[in-house]
């Protein structure tokens, strides 16, 4: 298929571009920095592991890791499945899925911090709307953003509602399938639900593994914003998410080189789990 | 599927019409923006930017000074860059160190500026002084002064204005309830007194607002006699388990705890006691100076300030706010940016810093004139802010200094809303390590 | 030939799943309603005693308040400045990389793929700072350009993965018939991959805006200057000065989130419905 050999790779140019200029070389630099002591005002010196010794003793990136590593856990399983939920029950061109369709979308097109504020009002404990239902029916809600499980939950909860991107990924699967095997299925008398696990899932599984990859890395990688506009790490230290902490090293205590050696961590350690997920998928042969 | 190219090309005109409407567009949005300009081509003027924190009246004050230096100096055009707070303004200082463009001279509280002195990121402006026609030290108060001496030695950063820690009182409420409002001062049980009378909880009011902050606890710390940490140099650690530390940090968390005098956990998170205070269910607030503009929006009830609380047989003692003008080392436009500074920190400059109501100005001239002491708006008895001078003290200025406070307060905050016990409280705190000065 | 059994749930199960789903689908639309209501709540008023849907005395006066306290037509501008540029741009080169590799060959085409997802892995707290650096040497430093030039990396590498799918369901015959005709690469993608990719256009480019439209982080570390400062800045400008005053941050949150929803709303029918999705 080398129609126009070497002249197509070009096409990719001005992205390969932008990556080299705004991903490669920022990288790189986050390599160098994170075996010096740079801070934002003095040029770093050369000093070895020395972050390396400080993030071992320092009882913020234990808690920071675990912060995130539960938000993950808590966050990744359920975003896929209502994700694929919704695209799976969505699909047809029935009559009213247009609509739901584009309510399940809608939250994924608000700005982060729009969402934020959206999450501190619904889950005051006086005012929002969570807790005005939970009152109805005669329960009393708990001080959401004051104990460290209200605080996660109500993150997490928030986080469920973006699944856009999913959705979409997995809608246009679905519609892709083909349509002459669930025909063959159906005549053969299968339920629903055997159709589901035995044609649509298979078909859709490398898929669902690559999401299930991409949610882990923006999970872990990218989580700044709700901590910063709701909770500022708290309480105690349970929405901490790893970004937060080095953003916090990086821009209120100036330790560039630190916490581009906690980026570098953050990094192996999603690295890792991202292949320990492809693995999996692999042996179970979904991708 | 269309095989004919021209005429799917032609169902897409907008399309068509974005490949040269973009790269014009980049074009201009590279090289200039609306807004104020840079510097970027302009020999003449010279474009200095500040870079400060707080709210719109703050903002339009210096944007006065900004405007009555530039008609004394038409060669200089000062551009303020305002943030909503000191974390905003840290980010934006890192960002713009390592852009490499940093403003030319920021506001910070002393209480952080200790990093920057540490890492050498400042030009001390004692060697600025020194050579001024118009800046003599000896027209400043001397303790915001000394705060901003980073290891006692050159004065790093010129002081703008000397506030501190006073509480806010709601008259109206005072006159209800039948109390006289303390202008002499009180001490801590009076304090309590005052504020379980004053406090109805079912309908909402409290007696007392304040953050359960380190700032807070500091000066109740130093009444009663006791440090706050163990070297104020080179401090290791926090002392907030000794004795009598430990009656001030009780002293704070019974107010909410065993008084209940201040507004509980969901409570202030559904209204801050700052927000409380403005719509006139507070009684009494502790807070700086920073509130007067704010508060003198205020129209249905009168307010007015009293001195902090003393430990009973203790101290007179109050925590210093301070912020200062700084200047990056190693920048071309330090002489220009330092002629604002001078122009800033004279008796015209500020005085239209004063009039906003937002400072206590360092100066003492400025601070003992009509600008500051004005009886025609509220504070009326803004005398309280001068007296507190004598008596403030300041926390260290050390390199982790602030990420200290932020730890202790977060552990302070978990105690006094009883999201932790007292005695873990203390225990996280004795523990809190300092980082070696980087 | 086996008349299997055709199975049919019964009726009753069956119109309970779709309600089910329809309720489901209506609670993630929910959030949006639940800002807007709470933006129209009078400010300072007490909480609410019941369970209230529209709050009582509800009025725009939060609205007016934001107008009055932030320069929004500054934001605005600045705003829009920014998706103008950075979405065409983001499209443009998305879609360009997606049929670059889709005209690789296919075990190529596996690892060019392989190769975003590990594009992917570059942790945003990487970038923050050293990008501080690039821009400064660039001579983008505090400009709304550094804003808009990471669309150069079509905003997110998953757009591309979004085209190549798309271009993936053209057959290579399509590509073979315009190289025949005489067109290179470029026209190819301007006249045969681009029209025939419509859907995906508008998911990424109604994804594009909301994420510069949005995006926050950027605009806090790069844009130093007030003048240039977009909306989520002035939105946290508000959340600073006044933090519990709710009905006012729910008012600058939905001003906020309007230009991405209406623009959601009026091309979601085009991504949304599964009838673009199939092959042309």
């Amino acid at each position: 298929m080398t129609r126009w050999g070497a002249r197509s790779a070009l096409l990719a140019g001005p992205f390969i571009l932008g990556v080299v200029v705004l991903l490669g070389v920022p990288m790189l630099l986050t390599g160098w920095y994170a075996f010096t002591n740079q801070t934002a005002f003095t040029p770093g010196t050369f000093t070895g592991l020395d972050n390396l010794r400080q993030a071992w003793r320092d009882p913020l990136v234990g808690a920071a890791m675990r912060a995130s590593l539960v938000h993950a856990l808590l966050t990744v399983p359920l975003r896929l499945a209502a994700a694929t939920a919704f695209a799976l029950a969505l699909a047809s061109p029935r009559r009213g899925n247009r609509i739901a369709r584009a309510a399940v979308y809608l939250p994924s097109v608000l700005p982060d911090l729009s969402l934020a504020l959206l999450a501190l009002w619904a889950f005051n404990p006086v005012f929002g709307p969570v807790n005005g239902v939970l009152r109805a029916i005669g329960v009393t809600g708990p001080n959401w953003f004051g104990s460290p499980w209200g605080a996660r939950v109500a993150i997490a909860a928030m986080m469920l509602l973006p699944i856009g991107e999913a959705f979409l990924v997995v809608l246009a699967a679905r519609r892709s399938l083909d349509p002459s095997l669930y025909d063959a299925g159906r005549i053969d008398g299968a339920s629903p639900r055997q159709l589901l696990r035995h044609i649509t899932l298979p078909q859709i599984a490398p898929l669902l593994a690559l999401l299930a990859v991409r949610d882990t890395i923006l999970s872990l990688q990218v989580n700044v914003v709700p901590a910063y506009a709701l909770t500022d790490g708290g309480p105690d230290s349970a929405t901490l998410f790893f970004p937060v902490l080095i953003f916090d090293h990086a821009f209120e205590l100036f330790r560039f080189g630190y916490g581009a050696f906690l980026t570098l961590a953050l990094l192996v350690v999603t690295a890792l789990l991202v292949l320990g997920q492809a693995l999996f998928a692999r042996s179970r042969g979904w991708l | 599927m269309d095989g004919d190219m021209t005429s799917a090309a032609a169902r897409r005109p907008a399309v068509r019409g974005a490949a040269s409407a973009l790269v014009a567009a980049l074009v201009v949005a590279g090289c200039t923006a609306p807004g104020p300009a840079t510097s970027a081509s302009d020999a003449v003027p010279t474009t200095i930017r500040l870079l400060m924190f707080g709210g719109p009246e703050e903002r339009a004050a210096y944007q006065e000074v900004a405007t009555a230096f530039h008609a004394q100096r038409p060669d200089l055009n000062v551009v303020i860059d305002a943030v909503a707070g000191q974390d905003e303004l840290l980010a934006r200082l890192t960002t713009g160190f390592a852009g490499g463009n940093p403003p030319d001279v920021f506001l910070v509280n002393f209480r952080r500026y200790g990093q920057f002195a540490a890492l050498g990121a400042l030009q001390p402006v004692q060697p600025l002084i020194e050579v001024s026609d118009v800046i003599d030290l000896a027209d400043f108060f001397e303790e915001p002064l000394t705060a901003f001496r980073y290891d006692g030695g050159d004065l790093s950063c010129l002081p703008q204005n000397v506030s501190s820690l006073v509480t806010y009182v709601n008259l109206d409420l005072f006159e209800a309830a039948g109390l006289d409002v303390p202008f002499d001062g009180l001490d801590w049980n009076t304090l309590v007194e005052v504020a379980t009378a004053l406090t109805d909880a079912d309908s909402g009011v409290y007696g007392l607002g304040t953050s359960p902050s380190l700032v807070r606890l500091a000066p109740l710390v130093w009444s009663t006699g006791a440090e706050l940490v163990d070297d104020m140099v080179a401090p290791t650690r926090l002392t907030l388990d000794d004795f009598p530390q430990r009656d001030a940090l009780d002293f704070l968390l019974d107010l909410n705890l065993v008084h209940e005098v201040t507004p509980p956990d969901l409570a202030e998170q559904a209204r801050g006691s700052h927000d409380r205070f403005l719509d006139g269910d507070l009684a009494m607030l502790w807070s700086s100076r920073i509130e007067v503009p704010t508060f003198r929006t205020i129209t249905d009830f009168a307010w007015d300030v009293v001195p902090f609380p003393i430990a009973p047989g203790g101290r007179d003692v109050t925590m210093l706010h301070s912020d200062a003008f700084c200047l990056p080392a190693g920048l071309d436009t330090t002489d220009a940016a330092w002629a604002f500074v001078e122009f800033a920190s004279t008796v015209p400059g500020q005085t239209i810093l004063a009039e906003s109501g937002r400072t206590v100005p360092s100066r003492i001239d400025v601070a003992a004139s009509a600008a500051f002491l004005r009886n025609d708006v509220p504070p009326t008895h803004a005398q309280v802010f001068l007296d507190n001078i004598q008596v403030v003290r300041a926390t260290p200025s050390t390199a982790s200094w602030n990420e200290v406070e932020r730890r202790a307060d977060d552990i302070l905050e978990a105690a006094f809303y009883g999201r932790i016990s007292r005695e873990d409280a203390r225990a996280r705190l004795r523990e809190l390590s300092f980082a070696p000065d980087s | 030939m086996t008349a299997g059994h055709v199975w049919r749930v019964p009726t009753a199960g069956r119109a309970l799943g779709r309600a089910a789903t329809l309720v489901a689908a209506a609670l993630w639309a929910l959030p949006v309603v639940i800002l807007l209501l709470g933006s129209l709540r009078e400010r300072g008023a007490p909480p609410p005693a019941t369970f209230e849907v529209v709050p009582a005395g509800a009025s725009l006066d939060a609205y007016a308040a934001v107008v009055d306290l932030l320069p929004v037509a500054t934001y605005l501008r600045n705003s829009l400045l920014v998706v103008a540029v950075a979405v065409p741009v983001t499209v443009v080169v998305a879609s360009l990389a997606g049929l670059g590799i889709r005209l690789l060959r296919p075990r190529l085409q596996r690892l060019a793929l392989l190769a975003i997802i590990v594009v992917l892995l570059v942790p945003a707290s990487a970038v923050w700072v050293p990008r501080a650096r690039v821009f400064g040497f660039l001579g983008l430093g505090d400009s709304l350009g550094a804003l808009m030039v990471t669309s150069l990396v079509a905003t997110s590498p998953f757009f591309v993965i979004i085209y190549w799918w798309a271009f993936h369901r053209i057959d290579d015959e399509v590509f073979d018939a315009a190289a025949v005709d005489g067109a290179g690469p470029l026209r190819t993608w301007w006249a045969v991959a681009l029209p025939n990719a419509g859907a995906a256009s508008m998911a990424v480019g109604v994804l594009a805006f909301a994420a510069h439209w949005g995006n926050f982080m950027d605009p806090l570390l790069y844009v130093g200057d007030p003048g240039r400062a977009t909306l989520p800045l002035g939105l946290s400008l508000l959340q600073a000065l006044n933090p519990t005053d709710f009905p006012l941050l729910l008012a600058g949150a939905t001003a906020s989130a309007i230009p991405p929803v209406l623009l959601f709303l009026l091309a979601q029918r085009r991504f949304l419905d599964p009838q673009q999705w199939t092959a042309t």
